[in-house]
């Protein structure tokens, strides 16, 4: 968060005109309000200041919004949330204005309602109410960010997503790998592995119910698949050679992943319950990193097929393999965005490891990142930002962000060293 | 290779005769080394090393590593009962994944060239470490179980 003023501060030195204007879309968030009265109203107009604390510190973490400090001053009556005194925002400089109520309801829980305004038109943009467990405002609050977030951008907000890694700790031989998921804002961070075997690049389901991993358990890598609620894992598929690179495809309901056949790794797929593995590619060499397209119909690859590793694309069955990247460097780790547009990658060169992205066409490539230790992207859902692997000059290993705009990557807070990150889609 | 199974042939015939008639494991005349760690230093002492190295990007094997394989082949021929596992390591510089499959692709060729030189299959296994234990990489190490 230090960084952030500072990159707000060049942008502003670059636009004299807008000395005062941050890039992002100004909003105001003043706290939640609540029609109930006495002591259970006070306890709502708590709550509701969690709230919109929450969402100021979820729109604070984006590059599109730029949320105004919460202050319970800010206070507004249950009939200010529909008819709004928009003066005072405009004055702030706001642009979007985000309010709403928290109300009890008889059966213990609570009704969060939030509503979006465009502060110079005086106009609403979105409104989003949600009935959530008195313990859950966590949850009402991304979901009203993601409603402001949407309203102002178009595209899906990244706030009820989650993140898997695999957390670092310790030097040497004696280093640990465990496997960690949490809410997209660090909020829910939990272990989901024990640390006594070495585990790589988990893959979240699209649902966010299980995860694809690859496991040392048996002494060699092999994918196993980790159901999130009930805390059982099992083999991928039934085989005693290397398997690794999972990736769940769109709907969920198959794998793809990579596994070695004698000297070749080929990409196989397999369905997400059970059955045999296609075998998709056969070309020897290293065939890995498969990736579906969001409908499900293709998949992105990196191949050394051509004599260094650059990126193809073939139909979701294996057929019509073409090349897609003819850069300089080796290309690999593609992931394809969630809005179909880009294929995210890092790109190894003489200035080491850089992640950049390039149309799904093969055109329009750009590096986003300057390295030299940057790998392993995964795309927010709002196809506008990317999580990737920085391993900085201290040799340590962290998660970081970059949007597509560009800027300085922002390292995410975790509570070790992270590597091997994977971004879900909107939980529901 | 079908020389190979020729010889995995008479190998495994071998080993069946001595699971068979105990008298004749004493024919050799092979000192007998008791504990994995003084396996592990002899085969490392007769061999010239566990590790064999590979150039950047490479899964060839040159010929300083085939002669520290074929010295490692004449000591798993000799010692039947040694079980090794061969493993592969991928250059820290690379990509998670493709470190991985490079490591593996050693290791299969290592194995394979182990198996071309007489060394029984069934006393071989191969795992790949990829980038994970960073002060290896582009080698292979053979390591006793």
């Amino acid at each position: 968060m230090k960084r952030l003023p500072l990159i707000l501060l060049l942008v502003g030195l670059g636009t004299a005109a807008h000395a005062q204007q941050p890039s992002g879309t100004v909003i105001a968030v003043p706290p939640l309000t609540s029609p109930d009265s006495g002591s259970k109203g006070n306890q709502m107009l708590a709550v509701g200041l969690d709230i919109s604390q929450l969402i100021a510190s979820d729109l604070r973490q984006t590059a599109e919004l730029v949320p105004l400090p919460t202050k319970r001053e800010d206070y507004y009556s249950y009939p200010e949330v529909t008819a709004p005194s928009l003066y005072k925002w405009r004055t702030a400089h706001a642009k979007t204005l985000l309010m709403g109520f928290v109300q009890s309801r008889s059966d213990g829980r609570l009704t969060v309602g939030c509503y979006v305004y465009d502060v110079d038109k005086g106009r609403e943009l979105a409104r989003k109410g949600v009935v959530i467990g008195p313990n859950d405002w966590r949850r009402a609050a991304h979901k009203c960010s993601g409603l402001a977030y949407s309203a102002v951008t178009g595209t899906p907000g990244i706030f009820d997503t989650r993140i898997a890694y695999v957390a670092e700790s310790g030097v040497g031989d004696g280093r640990t790998k465990r496997i960690a998921v949490m809410d997209s804002d660090g909020y829910s961070h939990r272990y989901v592995t024990a640390g006594d075997t070495t585990v790589l690049t988990p893959r979240l389901a699209p649902k966010g119910s299980q995860l694809a991993f690859v496991s040392y358990a048996g002494g060699q890598p092999n994918v196993r698949l980790l159901d999130l609620d009930s805390g059982k894992d099992r083999s991928l598929i039934q085989s005693n050679t290397i398997s690794f690179a999972p990736r769940f495809s769109p709907d969920g309901s198959r794998i793809a992943f990579s596994m070695m056949n004698g000297p070749n790794s080929d990409i196989y797929v397999v369905g997400a319950a059970g059955g045999a593995a296609q075998r998709l590619t056969t070309s020897p060499g290293v065939d890995t990193d498969p990736s579906f397209s969001p409908d499900g119909s293709k998949i992105v690859f990196e191949s050394d097929r051509g004599g260094s590793q650059q990126l193809y694309t073939m139909n979701a069955d294996g057929t019509g393999q073409r090349r897609l990247t003819f850069g300089n460097g080796w290309y690999g780790t593609p992931e394809w965005s969630p809005d179909g547009q880009w294929i995210a990658f890092t790109r190894r060169g003489q200035d080491g490891r850089r992640i950049g992205i390039v149309k799904a066409d093969g055109t329009g490539e750009r590096l986003l990142t300057t390295g030299p230790g940057d790998e392993g992207p995964s795309w927010a859902p709002s196809s506008h930002e990317i999580l990737f692997q920085r391993v900085g000059a201290n040799g340590r290993s962290g998660l970081y962000r970059i949007t597509l705009d560009g800027g300085e990557p922002r390292a995410m807070t975790i509570p070790s060293d992270g590597s091997d990150p994977d971004w879900s889609g909107v939980m529901d | 290779m079908r020389r190979t199974l020729l010889i995995l042939g008479i190998a495994l015939a071998a080993n069946t005769a001595q699971a068979q008639l105990p008298f004749l494991t004493k024919r050799p005349a092979q000192p007998v080394i008791q504990g994995i760690d003084a396996l592990r230093a002899d085969f490392a002492a007769q061999s010239g090393g566990t590790t064999v190295y590979f150039g950047a990007e490479s899964v060839i094997l040159g010929a300083p590593a085939k002669n520290v394989l074929s010295a490692q082949a004449a000591w798993l021929r000799r010692h039947p009962e040694v079980v090794v596992r061969v493993e592969g390591y991928g250059d820290g510089g690379d990509t998670r994944d493709h470190a991985l499959a490079i490591g593996a692709r050693r290791a299969e060729e290592t194995r394979d060239y182990l198996v071309l030189l007489g060394v029984p299959s069934a006393q071989l296994s191969t795992t790949s470490w990829g980038k994970e234990r960073p002060g290896l990489g582009r080698a292979v190490t053979i390591l006793i179980r």
